[in-house]
């Protein structure tokens, strides 16, 4: 009889309670992890006692979290996850691979210089929009989710606890001739709330009437004063 | 589709309302187990950062995304502590730790207030000895056998005084349940 197969019939039952509490040695716990993961009357009694310290863990939770800490834990991964990590290094290593012209590494070169430019005001503009973000002192921040049409657009609607809703947007400049305008949400309504010509981070103030579940969105205009939205870029229909 | 695969599939926002849901309970474990505002606030977003990156790894039939996400943030605060962690912060936050049982008002968002009671009552029911280890394993990360030399107390009774306060624990929590204990949510809610 093999060393995995003893592993295997011999359920490490009393250590169960010690694993999921994550007290075991390493070593232990290595040990434990492994039967486990293919023992499925182990892996139950693990979930059961994890279940148990979620009730004690809830017990702690008597202290409101930081203002804007959700907002900050959404924007550092917004736009994050492109093409896994695994298919991007092999794809590179590829590409490394083959024989190419002395005119390639030199164009990339030149790519790379005015990549990191615009890398840098992105970064930037970035920075910004999440320090403003940062800055909302009190009220009910709601992040905005960008359309397809306007992938690398970023927004949130404030609700502060007095005074007017607002939208914190990055956006660029809107094409010539053309504006970004905001909208109030309510069921299959849009509200128009205000237009902005601005580009990078910016702020606006929702001008209607903004009511306890409303949503909001921000669309590209030809100009003020459409019934409803063109091109929409960001919204959240409920909040 | 249910949340943790629309984390898994990229989409911040599923991220959001994971935290809507747990985020309350995270940065209040994370808070006890750093002892301080800054630095739980830091955890918490590496937690949910790990959440981010490993969903994928999810497996829905080897617990809840709630014990998943608990087992994340208190691996994150006890890599906090070993790199970043004073001695010191540790020492006073289990001390605190212990306060738990006798602590005020649980947010009715969280737990409703009933479960809060009996939970609590649970834990206090423990002898103390028992009670103890459970503190220093749970709040403070310490191993049996770090317990054991801190403690002065032989490990193999630590280890036996693990193993029946769990079961204690457990079958004081199925109690509450058949009585008609209110649970936040149901185990597999996400």
């Amino acid at each position: 009889m093999s060393d995995e197969t003893v592993r295997m019939q011999r359920h490490p039952t009393d250590d169960l309670p010690a694993f999921a509490l994550g007290a075991l040695d390493a070593a232990e716990a290595r040990e434990v992890e492994t039967h486990v993961a293919r023992c499925d009357t182990c892996a139950r009694e693990v979930a059961a006692h994890r279940e148990a310290l979620f009730d004690v863990a809830a017990l702690a939770a008597t202290r409101e979290p930081p203002a804007g800490l959700r907002t900050k834990i959404v924007l550092r991964e917004r736009g994050a996850r492109g093409v896994g990590t695994a298919t991007w290094t092999t794809a590179l290593r590829s590409l490394l691979a083959r024989p190419v012209p002395l005119v390639v590494p030199v164009a990339l070169v030149a790519l790379l210089v005015i990549a990191f430019a615009v890398v840098g005001q992105t970064r930037r503009d970035a920075d910004a929009y999440a320090r403003a973000l940062a800055g909302v002192a009190e009220g009910r921040v709601v992040a905005l989710a960008a359309t397809p049409d306007a992938p690398d657009a970023r927004g949130a609607l404030v609700i502060p606890p007095q005074g007017s809703p607002y939208l914190v947007l990055r956006l660029p400049a809107p094409p010539s001739g053309k504006t970004w305008e905001a909208w109030v949400l309510r069921g299959q309504a849009a509200i128009p709330a205000g237009t902005a010509d601005a580009n990078g981070v910016f702020t606006v103030v929702l001008s209607a009437p903004f009511a306890p579940g409303d949503g909001a969105a921000v669309s590209l205009e030809n100009a003020p004063g459409v019934d409803k939205p063109t091109k929409v870029v960001l919204a959240v229909q409920k909040t | 589709m249910r949340l943790i695969e629309r984390i898994a599939a990229g989409d911040a926002e599923a991220l959001g309302e994971l935290y809507d849901r747990y985020g309350r309970v995270a940065f209040g474990v994370l808070f006890r187990m750093v002892a301080s505002p800054e630095a739980a606030e830091e955890v918490t977003q590496d937690a949910f950062h790990s959440v981010w990156r490993q969903a994928r790894s999810y497996r829905a039939e080897r617990g809840s995304v709630r014990t998943w996400l608990l087992a994340i943030c208190r691996n994150a605060a006890i890599d906090w502590r070993r790199t970043k962690g004073k001695r010191l912060e540790r020492e006073t936050m289990i001390d605190a730790a212990f306060d738990l049982t006798a602590e005020g008002r649980v947010d009715e968002r969280v737990l409703a207030r009933l479960r809060a009671e009996r939970v609590r009552e649970a834990i206090a029911g423990l002898p103390a000895e028992q009670r103890d280890v459970l503190g220093l394993a749970f709040w403070g990360g310490y191993s049996q056998r770090e317990i054991a030399a801190r403690t002065g107390t032989p490990l193999g009774t630590v280890k036996s005084r693990v193993r029946l306060a769990m079961a204690k624990l457990r079958e004081r929590l199925a109690e509450l349940d058949e009585d008609g204990g209110t649970r936040g949510r149901s185990p597999r809610d996400t």
